[in-house]
């Protein structure tokens, strides 16, 4: 009986740049099989690869997964469509790990996200197997790399082995950088998982893990494939026993990953905040309380919430920390379409514009009466809440301007423009506020219409920089 | 060659055009001096800088051509990749940065003399031009240092469409603050009307720039072709040279 198929890409064209690197490609990947993509140096291999999870826009084709179910399902084609990818293993040729995770959470991350939960035993014990567990709570900036390389080696493979449903795992030359010992240890659990029903494609120029193969693909020099089985006499190595599956919440596994790098190395706060402080104390130096009351409300309104608005304006970490060793990338195959959406809202600034703008208060509120100073106390945070949408709307901005191949060289600030009026509207509502006393109702000349007003540009704002990109 | 003669006679209409244009221009700029009458001092805080209309309004007018073209060429990149799509969000984008330059400076001149402040955040016309002459510049810069190829260009297609989206995020936001703000300047100066005479110098500079914009156009949108042609030739030397 023909072997059940896992994935399928059929008829795909990818461009790199200017060029077609694939073109018109057909290729599936079987239950217990395990597929060598070879091929010359800038052929297509990784391109292929990357396709199958669908990090790739393509100009024509598909590239179809079956799920848990039995169910076939499109998860990238060439109009657009894109799905989440089934629960799966992914290696990529840079790891794809941000150095601020230590290693135990690496792999747990990798796990959660596949819908497995594995005991800390678990998790020891495979750290264990790999020569990991003495650096298990290291951050993996600190790995060297060949360590670093058996992380993400093993974070491809564990959620096809903690999982008893048979999964796609896709390694891109998983044995580079590994030395003699994990390259057994590989062809060992690669051909254990093969065994167990589980698919492992994998790109690769090392003839060890070609000889692991059961099926080699080779991408011609004209970018045609071609195919041709083989025994494969590899040893069969013994895998831990799987754990308890749970619904894989890749978004929740996002965030707690999101929070875990800014708690240990916070940078995204540190970021933000000093401009604004330096803002705040700069005006505070330079314009004094005459100024203020010549002249009136609406200019000490756009003084205290100026800081906040710088703020919330930077460039979020986040993008830095996908950027490193691809680790961004790697987030995308595994989020797909909800990639954009979450790392718009994990990577704002949502934390500083309401005490920034406590702070601004407190500081340059000296000229107003002891009632519209408790007025204001009482009332500012809805304008912080409202920023908090402008924090977001921005940092979508950036993640679109990120999606550039040297988005460093991108001026991202020429598209943030638009947040200026979102910012005024806040500055009419305080200076409201101010002259007199905040209302909740819904007028034109209200402030709180004016709050929800600036909340609605930035929402829609948000939905365009979101929705409109092919990513 | 048929090829060839229809690239050599484009170019020249191109430059016809330009020259054409530009010499309209410069016709204009003189004939706001000497020949269209001053306004009523009594209306306008700055009776003389209103001249710089002459040119503001082409400048409008010619941007909002570009704006147009880069829209159109995003839409036809964005949904189908139509390489056409593509040279016109090039076209589009430096000359929607030329002449959207053109509006958001003359404009704040104009507003410095005349509303005594150089930026209304209520004026529709200015934010919107300088929020779509920002998206065109950034066009411009990324397209230079991005290397070429289909991701940058479904991004950069894609900021195009961001840009068009934002225009009417940009009117509901400054409709709301004019509502809030109301009596300026510029709805004053349409409801006065304008001398016959101001409306034919008018008229010459929005035809001045009109050609003006026809001929660049031609003659950019033709460089991108030969550009593209050019790749073209440089990818099959390098085929060959592997």
């Amino acid at each position: 009986m023909e072997a059940a198929k896992l994935l399928s890409a059929s008829n795909l064209d990818v461009y790199r740049g200017n060029r077609l690197v694939l073109s018109n490609i057909e290729l599936s990947l079987n239950e217990g099989e395990v597929v060598a993509l070879v091929g010359p140096n800038g052929s297509g291999k990784t391109t292929l690869l990357e396709s199958c999870a669908g990090m790739h826009r393509m100009t024509s084709g598909k590239v179809e997964w079956r799920d848990d179910n039995g169910e076939v399902r499109i998860v990238r084609d060439f109009e657009g469509r894109r799905k989440r990818l089934p629960p799966m293993g992914l290696t990529l040729q840079k790891d794809g790990i941000c150095g601020d995770e230590t290693v135990e959470e690496r792999l747990s991350t990798a796990l959660s996200i596949s819908g497995c939960a594995p005991s800390s035993l678990d998790l020891n014990q495979m750290l264990s197997t790999w020569g990991l567990d003495h650096r298990a709570v290291d951050p993996t900036a600190q790995l060297s790399g060949g360590l670093r390389r058996r992380l993400a080696v093993l974070c491809g493979l564990s959620p096809a082995v903690m999982s008893s449903n048979p999964r796609v795992i896709l390694l891109d030359e998983p044995s580079e950088g590994l030395d003699e010992s994990a390259r057994g240890l590989l062809v060992n659990w690669m051909r254990a998982l093969a065994a167990q029903g589980n698919g492992i494609l994998i790109a690769t120029h090392d003839p060890e893990m070609i000889a692991a193969s059961d099926r080699i693909v080779s991408i011609l020099e004209n970018g045609a494939l071609s195919s041709e089985t083989q025994d494969c006499l590899a040893f069969v190595g013994e895998l831990p026993d799987s754990c308890p599956a749970i619904e894989p919440n890749p978004l929740a596994s996002h965030l707690r990953w999101a929070f875990r790098m800014e708690v240990r190395n916070p940078i995204d706060t540190i970021s933000r905040l000093l401009p604004a402080l330096i803002s705040l104390l700069l005006i505070h130096t330079f314009v004094d309380e005459k100024e203020i009351l010549v002249s009136g409300n609406d200019f000490l309104s756009a003084l205290i919430l100026a800081p906040a608005f710088i703020s919330v304006l930077v460039a979020p970490a986040l993008i830095k920390r996908y950027a490193e060793a691809d680790c961004g990338r790697w987030w995308s195959a595994l989020l797909g379409p909800m990639h954009r959406i979450s790392s718009s809202i994990i990577g704002a600034s949502l934390i500083l514009p309401l005490p920034l703008i406590y702070i601004s208060w407190l500081i340059l509120g000296d000229t107003a009466s002891a009632e519209t100073s408790q007025d204001v106390l009482e009332s500012i945070w809805i304008i912080g809440l409202s920023l908090i949408d402008v924090a977001i709307a921005a940092s979508a901005v950036h993640l679109l301007v990120a999606d550039l191949h040297r988005s460093n060289a991108a001026a991202a600030s020429l598209l943030l423009l638009v947040l200026v009026w979102p910012f005024i509207e806040l500055t009419d509502a305080l200076t409201i506020i101010l002259n007199d006393g905040m209302t909740y109702g819904l007028g034109m000349e209200e402030p709180f219409t004016m709050i929800l007003l600036a909340s609605l540009t930035s929402l829609l704002i948000w939905l365009v920089a979101v929705f409109l990109p092919d990513n | 060659m048929p090829f060839g003669i229809v690239v050599i006679s484009r170019k020249h209409v191109g430059w016809v055009f330009t020259g054409l244009g530009s010499l309209g221009a410069i016709i204009t700029a003189v004939l706001s001096y000497t020949y269209a009458p001053g306004v009523d001092p009594d209306a306008w805080k700055a009776p003389e800088a209103y001249r710089i209309l002459f040119w503001h309004v082409p400048f409008a007018w010619t941007s909002f051509i570009a704006f147009t073209i880069l829209f159109i060429g995003s839409i036809a990149w964005y949904a189908r990749r139509k390489e056409w799509g593509w040279r016109l969000v090039a076209t589009g984008s430096d000359l929607g940065l030329l002449f959207g330059l053109g509006v958001v400076i003359s404009g704040p001149i104009w507003g410095a003399a005349e509303w005594g402040v150089p930026w209304d955040w209520g004026d529709l016309r200015l934010n919107t031009y300088a929020l779509l002459t920002g998206v065109a510049l950034f066009i411009v810069l990324s397209r230079r240092s991005q290397a070429d190829g289909i991701n940058t260009r479904d991004t950069l297609s894609t900021v195009g469409l961001f840009g068009f989206a934002l225009v009417p995020i940009t009117i509901l936001a400054t409709t709301l603050y004019r509502e809030r703000h109301p009596g300026l300047i510029i709805v004053k100066s349409e409801d006065s009307g304008l001398d016959p005479e101001i409306s034919r110098v008018l008229l010459i500079g929005v035809l001045s720039f009109s050609l003006l914009m026809i001929g660049l156009s031609i003659l950019t949108e033709l460089s991108y072709r030969l550009q593209d042609e050019l790749t073209k030739l440089q990818q099959r030397l390098d085929e060959v040279v592997h």
